[in-house]
């Protein structure tokens, strides 16, 4: 029990060291990096909003908030996914040098992006007092986020480890993410529309995002079978990525 | 001092699989699964290699390049996860392969202390407390804010040295670490091994320095083309080694 006990905390200490490198690494020590983190979803956010609050909104209940906080929890999917997809393969260096918990490499980025998250939900608290929608309702975010980071975590285990066994994976992500960016109810609500509801039953983001609007935004219970699905997509995507990627980290060193 | 086999090393062998590298690309991986032609060929890298380290020694590993050196201390150090036999390491191991070891050329010296120290399983407080000793060892008081890429390759290599040192490591893993340091530098970590080494740790130094490996280690491995071709002291193993060119 003690072993396992020092070899969580072992990655966390170095996850945290690379992830605050990292952050550094970014903005080249400067807090304004933050500014540009919080820049490219809000001028999604206000472009999307511009064009289609009198089209796909109009049925929307605060449609405004219904956009913003679908797009800053893909951002968070997004961001996670694009980074940790090259986390192994752009590390080789570091991999072929020393022997450390590989797995650090991917938890780094999560807590970065937790980091950058934080300051997304901030701006989503002040359209939330400008809306006069009560934020009490928040307090149950962080639980959602809790899983959505497992979620990820074990996401983001295999598509860290699979990219160096088949090296353009990365390249092909680009375009799969923004097929799920499409595909996702974000900027419009699956409404009546059979086909894309099937398709998005296994979609976990689906879950996530429509469990955090029902609660913060309409103040109601989201649906049992949705969280039991939510559960069980973070269950799965956490064992499959620790199976994945202990399977596969032997070799790191020797195929990058 | 307990004295014990720090490094046993039984019937080690390695192969690398060349040419797998051919195409990796997502779609040719899943043709291949259909068409089943792969061009490869076997690299056995290390063959039949045993030797035991105990606490206390100094080993020293000469060979020619490719001659399975780095690859050694890799599988020692633990990168290499995937091979034949035995390798058994009693204490925590800390290799220096390669320049600049995990180093990142944008951030400053003082930032990369930290980095460096937690990828060698230090502690953010271990580090803070020893933040003053790695940056006087190495020499570079002056540089603790200025950026890597700024350092020429004796200063990131003083730099890495000085940390791995003071990560309290029972073994050093040293890959050519001396080549590029001056001659101060040298006898500096040189007496800080040895310092490592009476206090029960126990080192392999591979180096082309010849002469360091006869004035600092009482034993030495002559590798050629992955086998041990000579073992025992070094003044002999040396002395052969020359002969051969």
């Amino acid at each position: 029990m003690g072993r396992v006990f020092k070899k969580t905390k072992g990655f966390f200490d170095l996850s945290l060291s690379l992830a605050k490198a990292g952050f550094k690494l970014k903005n080249e020590g400067t807090w304004l990096g933050i500014l540009w983190y919080l820049l490219a979803p809000m001028m999604i956010f206000l472009l999307l909003l511009g064009i289609f609050t009198d089209r796909l909104g109009q049925n929307i209940p605060n449609y405004p908030l219904y956009l913003l906080l679908g797009i800053l929890m893909f951002n968070f999917f997004q961001k996670i996914t694009s980074e940790s997809i090259i986390a192994i393969k752009g590390n080789f260096g570091l991999i072929k040098s020393l022997n450390f918990p590989r797995e650090s490499l991917v938890g780094a980025i999560i807590l970065k992006s937790l980091f950058s998250h934080f300051f997304e939900i901030i701006i989503l608290l002040v359209f939330l007092l400008a809306f006069k929608i009560p934020i009490k309702m928040m307090i149950f975010y962080p639980g959602i986020l809790f899983f959505l980071v497992l979620f990820l975590f074990g996401f983001a285990l295999i598509l860290s480890s699979l990219t160096v066994y088949f090296i353009d994976l990365n390249n092909i992500w680009v375009f799969v993410s923004r097929l799920i960016w499409f595909a996702t109810p974000i900027f419009y609500s699956i409404g009546g529309q059979t086909r894309l509801y099937y398709l998005n039953l296994i979609n976990p983001m689906y879950y996530f995002i429509t469990i955090s609007r029902d609660i913060i935004i309409y103040s109601k219970v989201p649906e049992l079978w949705m969280i039991m699905s939510a559960l069980f997509f973070t269950l799965l995507s956490l064992l499959l990525g620790l199976f994945i990627f202990n399977k596969l980290k032997i070799k790191f060193a020797e195929y990058i | 001092m307990k004295y014990i086999e720090r490094i046993i090393v039984q019937q080690l062998n390695k192969n690398f699989k060349i040419g797998f590298k051919r195409n990796q690309s997502a779609l040719a991986r899943l043709r291949d699964i259909f068409n089943r032609r792969f061009l490869k060929r076997n690299l056995h890298v290390l063959k039949d290699v045993s030797f035991n380290v105990f606490s206390g020694e100094i080993l020293g590993i000469v060979g020619k390049n490719g001659c399975g050196k780095s690859t050694l201390l890799r599988i020692l150090s633990g990168i290499y996860k995937d091979y034949e036999g035995n390798v058994k390491m009693n204490g925590k191991a800390i290799p220096i392969i390669g320049l600049g070891t995990g180093m990142q050329r944008r951030l400053t010296m003082g930032e990369n202390i930290f980095v460096v120290g937690s990828l060698f399983g230090m502690s953010f407080r271990e580090i803070k407390k020893k933040f003053n000793l790695i940056v006087s060892f190495s020499g570079l008081e002056n540089y603790v804010d200025t950026k890597l890429f700024q350092f020429s390759s004796g200063m990131l290599q003083r730099l890495a040295f000085s940390i791995a040192v003071h990560s309290n490591p029972d073994i050093l893993l040293l890959d050519e670490v001396f080549e590029v340091g001056d001659l101060d530098f040298r006898k500096k970590s040189a007496e800080k091994i040895k310092e490592l080494a009476k206090k029960g740790g126990s080192v392999i130094l591979v180096s082309h320095e010849l002469w360091m490996i006869e004035k600092y280690c009482k034993r030495a491995i002559w590798l050629d083309k992955g086998k041990i071709n000579k073992i025992g002291k070094t003044n002999e193993v040396i002395k052969e080694y020359k002969k051969c060119g």
